[in-house]
């Protein structure tokens, strides 16, 4: 039997680049064991490429993710990240993962970790609310270093770890630090209700990364904060990346905004030595 | 090539204005090249008696000719039987179950089960509507117990029975029985994770997967998408449609 699946496969590609913003190696999150970093990153864009996705924004939680990492696992993570990031140079954007519960530690890590290493960004998890003074030495360098911080959000009805923000916890912290840039991550996470605690603040975007591929979120986030604030994120490996993308390709938005969301928000927020232009032509 | 939604909804739901109009889905799924629907109410799945959301199914199915009336049947409502045998009488697709909603364990449903098996209507039993993080805090609804439905379908082996909106980890647990027992499928309309389809094929169980979108509540986009970047024509075939020709006796 032929079978052409052309017009459907079509469908599901974007037809402008695609940066991710929100991804994690395989090791930290399977579903495979593997058996380096190189392979990790071979693994992770390998399926980012049958999606249709460019390049990839990957911070490392550590193997088996500990929610409150000592300053050792978090660093081996960083490393284990820049090590993803020379095998898949092209695709591979490294972003810094530290913890607030050692905050002057964690501010000379972002500061290793971007002038000498060229990461360009960070990720802040569930050690620490977002509310709490130890991320202000992290946000005061990640402003000076003009790197944004990813910062992990989510409302949930069961499960919120002791640590794990709030989307009003990230408004706190825009509201702390007006010059940072800030993503909150988990668009279906932080649900219709997080929405309007960041529409006020103009600073923070949050990325789509997470969640079931929810109909009518990103349109909803879009006519709430503006498709300038709206990120594409997957939370690769633990979300498929190509059914990600669909929350976006199969929203109800004109060009401009899908464009914007897909490439050109992230390539704003993102440090000149990423090396991702706005698209040409783009709004 | 008949590419055929094997579970979606109509309907409001309770989070948020959802494009759930049966002709918004049906129209939302031919847009993105959807040929045939199957289709269940899904505010009923709160209702009392469930029962009660089927008639507005089998008008809009009289209506549209790509619906595929997928009625709500609950086994602890009494006049059950007079249901299912209405579901015959109209020819419906399948019959859905939703046991954690009607508060009872899957093997309450024995009885009605048997009868489908005897009337040769094939059975989805619904494990999840919605992640559990994401309920609202005052209507919180645990996932089925698929191990307990994989087992009722080993108990009938004329039933065709599908395990509706289960997640990867979920069947990959129940791999064995979905390989061995000739009846028994799954939908993967909530199996995600990287290369999620793929490791299912890799398992074994390419014959027995299903397309299916979760519309309103999923864009049907999506569907398609866990489906198409991981497999060839021919194994993206089978589960767009090819399966559930065979399943529905199509």
């Amino acid at each position: 039997m032929s079978v052409d699946l052309q017009r459907w496969r079509q469908l599901v590609r974007p037809t402008v680049p695609v940066l991710d913003f929100h991804t994690h190696p395989v090791r930290d999150f399977g579903p495979y064991p593997v058996v380096s970093a190189a392979a990790d990153a071979a693994v992770l864009v390998g399926a980012a490429r049958r999606a249709g996705v460019l390049r990839l924004a990957v911070s490392s939680l550590g193997p088996g993710c500990p929610p409150t990492p000592t300053a050792a696992q978090w660093r081996a993570a960083n490393e284990y990240v820049l090590r993803m990031r020379d095998a898949e140079p092209a695709a591979i954007l490294p972003l810094c993962y530290v913890s607030p519960e050692f905050p002057d530690a964690a501010a000379r890590e972002v500061e290793r970790c971007v002038r000498q290493e060229g990461m360009v960004g960070v990720k802040l998890w569930v050690a620490r609310r977002a509310t709490d003074p130890g991320l202000d030495p992290i946000a005061e360098t990640a402003a000076a270093l003009g790197v944004p911080i990813l910062q992990h959000a989510w409302l949930k009805t069961e499960g919120q770890m002791p640590g794990e923000s709030f989307p009003e916890d990230a408004a706190n912290l825009a509201r702390r630090f007006p010059g940072l840039r800030l993503v909150a991550a988990h668009l279906n996470g932080i649900n219709p209700r997080g929405i309007e605690a960041l529409r006020a603040c103009a600073s923070v975007c949050v990325d789509t990364s997470g969640g079931d591929p929810q109909n009518g979120m990103v349109e909803l986030a879009v006519a709430r904060l503006g498709a300038e604030r709206v990120i594409y994120g997957s939370d690769a490996p633990i979300r498929h990346p190509a059914v990600m993308l669909s929350k976006v390709l199969g929203a109800r938005l004109d060009s401009a905004a899908t464009r914007a969301i897909l490439w050109d928000n992230a390539a704003r927020l993102l440090p000149s030595w990423a090396n991702v232009a706005p698209v040409p032509g783009g709004g | 090539m008949e590419v055929i939604d094997t579970n979606a909804w109509f309907g409001r739901g309770m989070l948020g204005p959802l494009p759930g109009s049966p002709d918004e889905v049906v129209d939302a799924a031919r847009a993105v090249g959807i040929d045939r629907v199957c289709l269940t109410p899904l505010d009923a799945i709160w209702y009392h008696n469930p029962h009660l959301g089927n008639d507005e199914l089998y008008r809009i199915a009289d209506r549209r000719a790509a619906v595929l009336p997928v009625p709500l049947l609950d086994p602890t409502i009494a006049s059950w039987a007079d249901e299912l045998a209405l579901a015959v009488t109209r020819q419906a697709a399948m019959v859905k179950l939703a046991p954690a909603y009607s508060g009872y364990e899957p093997a309450a449903a024995e009885p009605l089960l048997a009868a489908a098996e005897a009337a040769g209507m094939p059975v989805v039993v619904q494990v999840r509507v919605e992640d559990p993080r994401y309920h609202h805090p005052r209507a919180r609804v645990p996932d089925a117990d698929v191990a307990a439905i994989a087992r009722l379908a080993g108990r009938r082996p004329r039933l065709r029975l599908v395990l509706g909106g289960a997640s990867t980890a979920a069947l990959l647990a129940v791999a064995h029985e979905l390989r061995d027992l000739a009846g028994l499928f799954a939908d993967l309309s909530q199996a995600d994770g990287l290369d999620a389809v793929r490791r299912l094929v890799d398992a074994g169980l390419l014959p027995k997967l299903l397309f299916a979108t979760h519309a309103p509540l999923f864009a049907p986009l999506a569907g398609l998408a866990r489906v198409l970047p991981e497999l060839d024509d021919v194994s993206a075939a089978a589960v767009l449609g090819g399966n559930a020709r065979r399943l529905l006796r199509l």
